[in-house]
């Protein structure tokens, strides 16, 4: 399986970590996998604006640089469902059917492709809030929505939770809105900076040290809430502690 | 014909009818259903009751309808009635205008059949004997319900009672009016009656 | 109606400044979420009913015209007057001939959002019509001069202090009133003898029953049942789409209705009217106004299948933070985000901005709508419309060809590395400036994730590789 590595533009600049511990994860699971150079974006900041139009060019480029993969791995939620749900500012071939078919958010990918359950090299002694974006909760369906009353399931938990040490926070409001929403952060700012204080707070309040996730956006932006407002709580991208970070 | 000719009902059939969406064969008429828990016990309608803010008044050893009445309000002095079973002050027929019934403190009636799943009583005009307004201006409520005249839930309400079908007007009052609009506190006696009570019988 | 987009952000701004207000909205609304959740989950059959709410909407607004035909011969059999208006403002005048025939002049009214939407006070007061709302909250929203903030709890923005205030000017009681109790107690007071006088009762209504001619209104005061009853007319607004095909169908939707809205089993009063009272005289008035043509719209039909329940709304972080005011519009929250555009493509362009489209607002949504997604593909007929600001589109403009060439972005991409590091931190959040309001920005880095996989993979040999592996 020839796996593309996908690592969103805020990833790539600002927590090229998470990329890293994304690629090193894989590896250590038998993969190979590739990260090509030529990536940019998958077309979601113009979709979501409503400027689809905009999105054809850079959607026409990710197609160059991911149809020759088997399947394509991204640690972030929201660009996989952009790529799965609403890619379609260019034309549907074939090979953008694959694409769109074939693309994975690491968690998905580990739990239902890989099928892995076990990550013997990681240890994270900490409580952590798991954050779950509106992208991986509601399109991508990782874990069950709390407006549906399903049965309770969460593939991030369930391989958070082979992690040595790890013990889990229960916020109130597990599943609301961060309130990052791409472009919304900034169209919006004060409702969403509230919305994101208000998450980061329920977090603390509830007892986790840090916030887990499997969508960078979501905690750069909470970041920056729980920063400018001192609520002391870390960020950590679920990669990073399958991949057998500490802290 | 133009818009300006066209009468406003032709005007919106012809627009609706020339709509290419939703087509017509796509969306056949699902069955009727009956869904969920059909009890029709009474204690599942007195558990209901409770939930909506109504409340059971039953009546001690040897005592008449009338008699639990007066001792449940004891302040009372207007009992209108639309019952054989109470004497009242008045009868709900002699009501000759709303303004009487304004003044009115408690107000007997018989239900026609109550709902399990809601807790809810049904009214018409036949009850109220052509006093639709009259009940709800009184202070509180009385409601005679025999427990043969229950259905389990919503569902059955529409499906086999045939007054929906008979009635002019006909309210299913599940406990007293109510009101949370002013922050969310909950108010009983918004409007309507202050409160509900049904006695079996 | 003035043009100008409604500046929602501002305004959710400027409610958020008070801590008070902010919270208790916040929590009350979802407080209304957490009791419709308890309710679901005892409730097995609740996934199916939703099927159902929806299918049956889906059907009977496929077979509008056949359904509209039906309802109007039964009611029409029942003894019931039924009037057509294209628009809001044809309703107005057949309201307005309806009391002159009768020479009536004063309306006591149960809530309806449709006559709002119509703007009817506004056609009839300055014709000598008075027109006094009797549902409490709506009744401190009228006296405010203000339109409702929710469609179930239509003051639910304010605060007891704020009703305390509103109260004293209109019914001389205490302004610093703190207890609702007394506060519920004067309206009912100031109430009953305009009820009591009133010539004409107005209700809207919930359901249209096409089998039997009768509609059903659902209140929790009972106001709608003094409203009807008491005059001897009796005029029920209601829009087209309210029809259900048959009498059993309602079992789904009150089932649903009062659970989803607030979490309560019903509402305390479910009224069906089917006929006028003895000696009194009932009109309904189908009320069009745009809802054929946003049948014919393929991606925004199904937003006629609301039943207004308020659930997108108590659901909605966005609109539990921003409040019903900051919509500009009748119709607030992520169902008004849907349909205000239809009214008024350039007025609530922002409103389906107005959100992250998180999507819990279709999950809850009774008769399940697919409201975010609705929003997704109105954000991009706005687009299309060019009914967003000229600087976004040109920002998506640049983005989009920025994104598309690898090389000039990897050019911007070290730019900020840079950036980040050396700028002064005010110049950043100039440019920067609506992000860095409330928030910090990101830490800056040593080295982006493209330039560590170029030094630690590209550039070793594959052994190398195999032996850090080892
Ligand atoms: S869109 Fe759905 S959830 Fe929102 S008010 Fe209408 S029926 Fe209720």
């Amino acid at each position: 399986m020839k796996i593309g590595l996908f690592i969103p533009c805020y990833i790539d600049a600002f927590y090229p970590q998470t990329g890293i511990a994304t690629l090193e994860l894989l590896e250590k699971l038998g993969q190979e996998a590739e990260y090509p150079m030529d990536q940019t974006c998958c077309g979601q900041p113009m979709a979501n604006s409503g400027c689809n139009r905009d999105a054809k060019e850079t959607e026409a480029l990710f197609i160059r640089n991911f149809s020759k993969y088997d399947v394509i791995v991204s640690p972030s939620g929201s660009c996989v469902h952009h790529i799965r749900d609403n890619f379609d500012a260019i034309e549907q071939t074939d090979e953008v059917r694959h694409v769109r078919k074939n693309t994975y958010e690491l968690v998905e990918f580990i739990h239902d492709v890989l099928k892995v359950r076990e990550f013997p090299w990681a240890e994270f002694p900490h409580k952590v809030g798991l954050h779950n974006s509106c992208a991986t909760l509601r399109s991508l369906r990782t874990a069950s929505m709390s407006e549906l009353g399903e049965p309770f399931f969460s593939k991030p938990k369930t391989l958070l939770s082979a992690v040595k040490g790890i013990s889990f926070a229960a916020p109130r409001r597990p599943d609301e809105c961060c309130g990052f929403g791409g472009t919304y952060s900034v169209t919006e700012e004060a409702v969403s900076a509230r919305m994101g204080l208000d998450k980061v707070t329920d977090h603390h309040d509830a007892g986790a040290e840090y916030i887990v996730s499997a969508d960078t956006s979501c905690m750069m932006h909470q970041q920056g809430c729980a920063e400018r407002n001192g609520v002391p709580i870390r960020f950590i991208h679920i990669a990073e502690i399958l991949n057998g970070a500490r802290a | 014909m133009s818009d300006e000719t066209m009468s406003a009902r032709d005007v919106i059939m012809q627009r609706l009818k020339a709509k290419k969406s939703p087509q017509e064969g796509a969306y056949p008429l699902p069955p009727v259903v009956t869904l969920g828990d059909q009890d029709a016990s009474p204690e599942r309608f007195e558990a209901s009751l409770a939930l909506m803010g109504g409340r059971m008044l039953s009546l001690q050893d040897g005592e008449g309808i009338e008699q639990a009445i007066r001792r449940a309000f004891p302040e009372m002095r207007n009992l209108c009635t639309a019952v054989p079973e109470v004497e009242g002050t008045l009868r709900i027929e002699d009501l000759e205008t709303h303004e009487q019934a304004d003044k009115v403190d408690v107000m007997v009636v018989r239900a026609a059949f109550g709902v399990a799943e809601t807790g809810g009583i049904f009214l018409s005009e036949v009850e109220l004997k052509d006093h639709l307004a009259d009940v709800h201006l009184a202070q509180h409520l009385i409601v005679l319900l025999s427990k043969n005249e229950l259905v389990g839930n919503m569902h059955n309400a529409y499906q086999e009672r045939s007054e929906f079908r008979t009635a002019g007007y006909g309210v299913l009052m599940s406990g007293p009016s109510a009101t949370a609009d002013i922050q969310g506190v909950l108010i009983r006696g918004a409007q309507g009656v202050r409160s509900l009570s049904v006695i079996w019988a | 109606m003035s043009n100008r987009p409604v500046p929602h952000a501002r305004l959710a701004a400027e409610f958020l400044k008070d801590e008070p207000h902010r919270h208790f909205h916040d929590e009350r609304l979802w407080d209304m979420r957490q009791k419709r959740d308890e309710q679901m989950h005892i409730m097995p059959e609740w996934q199916e009913l939703r099927e159902q709410a929806s299918r049956l909407k889906e059907h009977t607004l496929a077979h509008l015209p056949q359904y509209l035909e039906q309802f109007e011969e039964n009611a029409r059999c029942n003894g019931i007057h039924v009037h057509w208006a294209r628009d809001g403002a044809e309703h107005n005048r057949i309201v307005e001939k309806i009391l002159k025939d009768h020479g009536h002049s004063s309306i006591i009214k149960s809530k309806s959002m449709i006559t709002d939407e119509c703007e009817m006070r506004e056609y009839l007061e300055p014709k000598g019509v008075s027109v006094t709302e009797t549902d409490l909250g709506e009744r401190i929203q009228q006296l405010d001069n203000e339109l409702p903030s929710h469609v179930v709890v239509p003051a639910v923005q304010k605060l007891t202090t704020d009703v305390a205030k509103t109260f004293a000017r209109y019914y001389n009681t205490d302004p610093n009133i703190d207890d609702p109790h007394a506060l519920a107690e004067a309206q009912r007071n100031a109430a009953r003898p305009v009820l009591l006088s009133g010539d004409t009762g107005m209700t809207g209504g919930n359901f249209l029953v096409a089998e039997t001619g009768s509609f059903v209104v659902c209140t929790n005061e009972g106001n709608a049942d003094l409203s009807a009853n008491l005059p001897n007319l009796h005029i029920a607004t209601l829009g087209i789409e309210r029809l259900v095909p048959r009498m059993a169908d309602l079992g789904v939707f009150i089932r649903l209705l009062s659970r989803s809205a607030l979490g309560s089993p019903i509402t305390q009063y479910t009224t069906h009217f089917r006929r006028p009272k003895k000696g009194g005289e009932m009109h309904v008035i189908l009320v069009d106004n745009g809802r054929s043509e946003r049948l014919g719209m393929d991606d925004f039909w199904t937003s006629l299948k609301c039943i207004r329940c308020g659930a997108c709304m108590n659901t909605c972080p966005v609109y539990r933070r921003s409040g019903g005011q900051s919509y500009g519009s009748v119709y607030s929250g992520p169902i008004g985000a849907i349909i205000d555009p239809t009214f008024n493509a350039r007025k609530f362009s922002t409103l389906p901005f107005a959100s992250t489209m998180n999507g819990s607002c279709t999950n809850v949504c009774p008769v399940k709508i697919d409201i975010h997604e609705q929003l997704y593909k109105w954000r991009r007929v706005l687009a299309e419309r060019h009914e967003i600001p000229f600087v976004k589109r040109e920002i998506m403009k640049m983005a989009g060809r920025l994104l598309a060439q690898p090389t000039m972005y990897r050019l911007a991409i070290s730019g900020t590395e840079v950036a980040l590091k050396t700028m002064p931190r005010f110049v950043l959040y100039n440019y920067l400036n609506p992000w860095g309001k409330h928030r910090e920005l990101p830490h800056p880095v040593k080295e982006t994730f493209h330039s560590w996989y170029k030094k630690n993979r590209l550039n070793r040999t594959k052994t190398q590789r195999e032996e850090t592996q080892a």
